[in-house]
């Protein structure tokens, strides 16, 4: 397939390494920039160096899932994945870049081991992107060039391997022209292996524990975000979903069609914190049918999904849920209209629960929801959440939700 | 070997170390300098014009909502009890005189605007009893609340008897409207929404134009008697 001195496949994996470098990059700084706790534009393209975008859902979706760093309770945000690809992806160009310019003259053992550690990214890669499929439920354009980025270097690495056929190891014999026909490759001791395995682990480690030793100390800002003024909603009316192994009161006001309370809601559940907490959940549908605070609905049919929550009694949390995953289905019905609405709801949940969303009762207690948020002036926009009366900062309900926890809430983490 | 290829037999790994070390170096140095500077921006406060503008909950407040009109409603509400939350429930026409410092037409313009968010609850004459018409329309508005913090009912006497006897009627249909209000809405905090004002006969009877609002009994005969035995009700979208 390849002759020994073809430099194509060290040529590839070197476009791959770089490649990926240049992702990594991006995708660490845009975390690393969330550390102020402000909003940021994030880097969301297949074409590296693009911009930062604000129109950026699935990538914003990937970096504040639970899936995006490790030690997320130890520090604020997590040692970011990105990092330890920096690392890795780093050595791969400097040990490509051996390959293409030592070219045939590589030695077995070297050209081997980087077939070997070549597939790892890839592998990495693949778990990754099952994630993202299966947990997260979108793909993120800087994560999917990392993939194709580790799908080029494990290309490269693996056909490095053909081109060791037809090339007799050196036996310590000399050296000869690898242009020329008669090409010996000079023999290395496996010795060098876990030498190199250590450079690998070295380079991979670097950033990540220079990040983690220079991160801020968020721990004065997380209990800065104010109280609930009225602490208790007198008539009733909130939706309560408490599970058996609830053991810290919270309060969500939510919109069962907005994006980020959907990815919330995710967040917790992914962490199993879901089931720890006694939530209380008030409503708070972006949407000017039943919100005044807004002129224009910005989650149409809002208020109806809303309603079917309150009407699904102790289903709430599934029906919440079921918005949640037929988000987008119900987002475009409610543009479209009330009727297309209610008949996706009334395929789902029957024709009785229709008259529920009509019933008095049911506009009065959404009416309530809304009047709490208003009786405690939370920010317009979803989703705000409370640990008992203290509310958690916008920043420390998505990369910082973890560390957050660990400070104001323990228990929940255990 | 010839010095040629064991030179160049070095060039290749010194290159790959070298330039994995700079690339190294290079990675962590910006992972260090973003990471710091992020630090930096965290101990200085963000400037209010860079702060993303978010509007916060709260009640209604619309185009009806004039200075005028939110003086002497607030002026109500703190001197007929509702805002501080005291024993005191309502207010009675000498009340109301003094603590509005409006004239009679001045106070009933103030609520042309609400017109179609409220209602006009008619009685029979020298009664306070809500009818089955009454109590629905009562209910259609107090469930319409929307954005609204406060529900005013202002209740009257026609020119029909003594001024007394009237100042105790227009009482007595203000609270009717309470007592059912608080039967239905089961509303631990009604207390401090509903404001009460009767005027008997004495302050701000309505003219004959107000025959033409919505009420429990547009079908009836009405002329400046009829109108003026009913009780005015409707939620105020005010921020008061």
């Amino acid at each position: 397939m390849f002759g020994s001195s073809s430099r194509f496949p060290a040529v590839l994996a070197l476009a791959g390494a770089v490649l990926g470098l240049v992702f990594a990059v991006y995708s660490t700084i845009d975390y690393a920039q969330h550390l102020d706790r402000r909003l940021h534009d994030v880097h969301c393209s297949f074409i590296p160096g693009a911009p930062a975008t604000s129109e950026a859902e699935a990538c914003r979706a990937a970096m504040y899932s639970p899936y995006s760093a490790l030690l997320r309770e130890q520090y604020w945000g997590g040692v970011p994945i990105s990092l330890f690809a920096l690392g890795a992806f780093t050595f791969f160009v400097g040990f490509a870049l051996y390959l293409v310019v030592a070219n045939g003259r590589a030695p077995k053992t070297a050209v081997g081991f980087f077939a070997a550690v070549s597939v790892t990214p890839l592998l990495v890669s693949l778990l990754m992107l099952g994630i993202s499929v299966t947990k997260i439920g979108s793909l993120c354009k800087t994560c999917v060039g990392i993939y194709v980025a580790s799908f080029l270097l494990a290309i490269g690495g693996l056909l490095a391997l053909f081109t060791l056929r037809d090339a007799p190891a050196g036996g310590g014999g000399g050296y000869q022209d690898p242009v020329h026909e008669g090409t010996r490759r000079p023999a290395l001791s496996f010795a060098f292996v876990p030498v190199w395995l250590v450079s690998l682990a070295f380079t991979t480690l670097v950033p990540a524990v220079v990040y983690a030793s220079s991160v801020p100390d968020h721990r004065a800002f997380l209990t800065k975000c104010g109280e609930l003024k009225v602490p208790v909603e007198k008539t009733g009316a909130l939706v309560r979903m408490r599970s058996q192994r609830a053991v810290r009161p919270a309060l969500f006001f939510e919109d069962p069609l907005c994006p980020t309370c959907k990815a919330f809601h995710q967040r917790l559940v992914g962490e199993g914190v879901f089931d720890k907490l006694d939530v209380q959940l008030a409503l708070f549908p972006l949407d000017s049918a039943c919100n005044w605070m807004l002129d224009t609905p910005l989650h149409p049919g809002a208020c109806t999904v809303s309603k079917l929550v309150i009407c699904a009694g102790d289903r709430a949390r599934e029906v919440l849920e079921w918005a949640y995953d037929e988000q987008e289905l119900l987002g475009r019905a409610g543009k479209q209209g009330e009727p297309a609405l209610r008949a996706i709801i009334e395929r789902r949940w029957g024709g009785a629960v229709l008259n529920c969303l009509d019933a008095r009762d049911t506009n009065v207690r959404l009416n309530a929801h809304l009047h709490y948020a208003s009786d405690n002036a939370i920010p317009v926009s979803t989703p705000q959440v409370y640990l008992g009366t203290r509310r958690v900062c916008d920043e420390d309900t998505d990369i910082g939700l973890r560390y957050t926890l660990s400070q104001l809430a323990p228990e929940v983490l255990r | 070997m010839s010095e040629r290829s064991s030179s160049s037999g070095f060039l290749a790994p010194a290159l790959a170390l070298l330039v994995t070390a700079v690339l190294l170096t290079a990675v962590t140095l910006a992972v260090r300098l973003s990471v710091a500077s992020a630090g930096e921006r965290l101990k200085a406060p963000e400037l209010e014009a860079e702060k993303p503008k978010v509007a916060v909950a709260g009640h209604a407040e619309v185009a009806y909502c004039t200075p005028r009109f939110k003086e002497v409603l607030e002026r109500v509400l703190h001197s007929c009890g509702l805002a501080t939350g005291d024993s005191r429930r309502g207010c009675k026409p000498a009340d109301v005189k003094t603590f509005a410092s409006i004239s009679d037409e001045d106070f009933n313009e103030l609520f042309t605007p609400l017109k179609d968010r409220g209602a006009v609850i008619m009685y029979d004459m020298g009664k306070e009893d809500l009818d089955d018409r009454a109590k629905k329309l009562l209910e259609d508005k107090w469930f319409d609340r929307k954005g609204a913090r406060y529900f005013f009912v202002v209740a009257r006497a026609s020119k029909t008897g003594s001024v007394d006897k009237n100042r105790a009627l227009s009482h007595r249909r203000a609270n009717s409207v309470m007592f059912h209000l608080k039967e239905v809405g089961k509303d631990p905090e009604i207390d401090k929404k509903v404001g009460l004002l009767w005027l008997g006969n004495e302050f701000a009877q309505l003219s004959k134009e107000y025959c033409k609002w919505p009420s429990s009994r547009p079908d009836t005969k009405c002329d400046e008697e009829p109108i003026n035995r009913s009780a005015f009700v409707s939620w105020v979208d005010c921020r008061l």
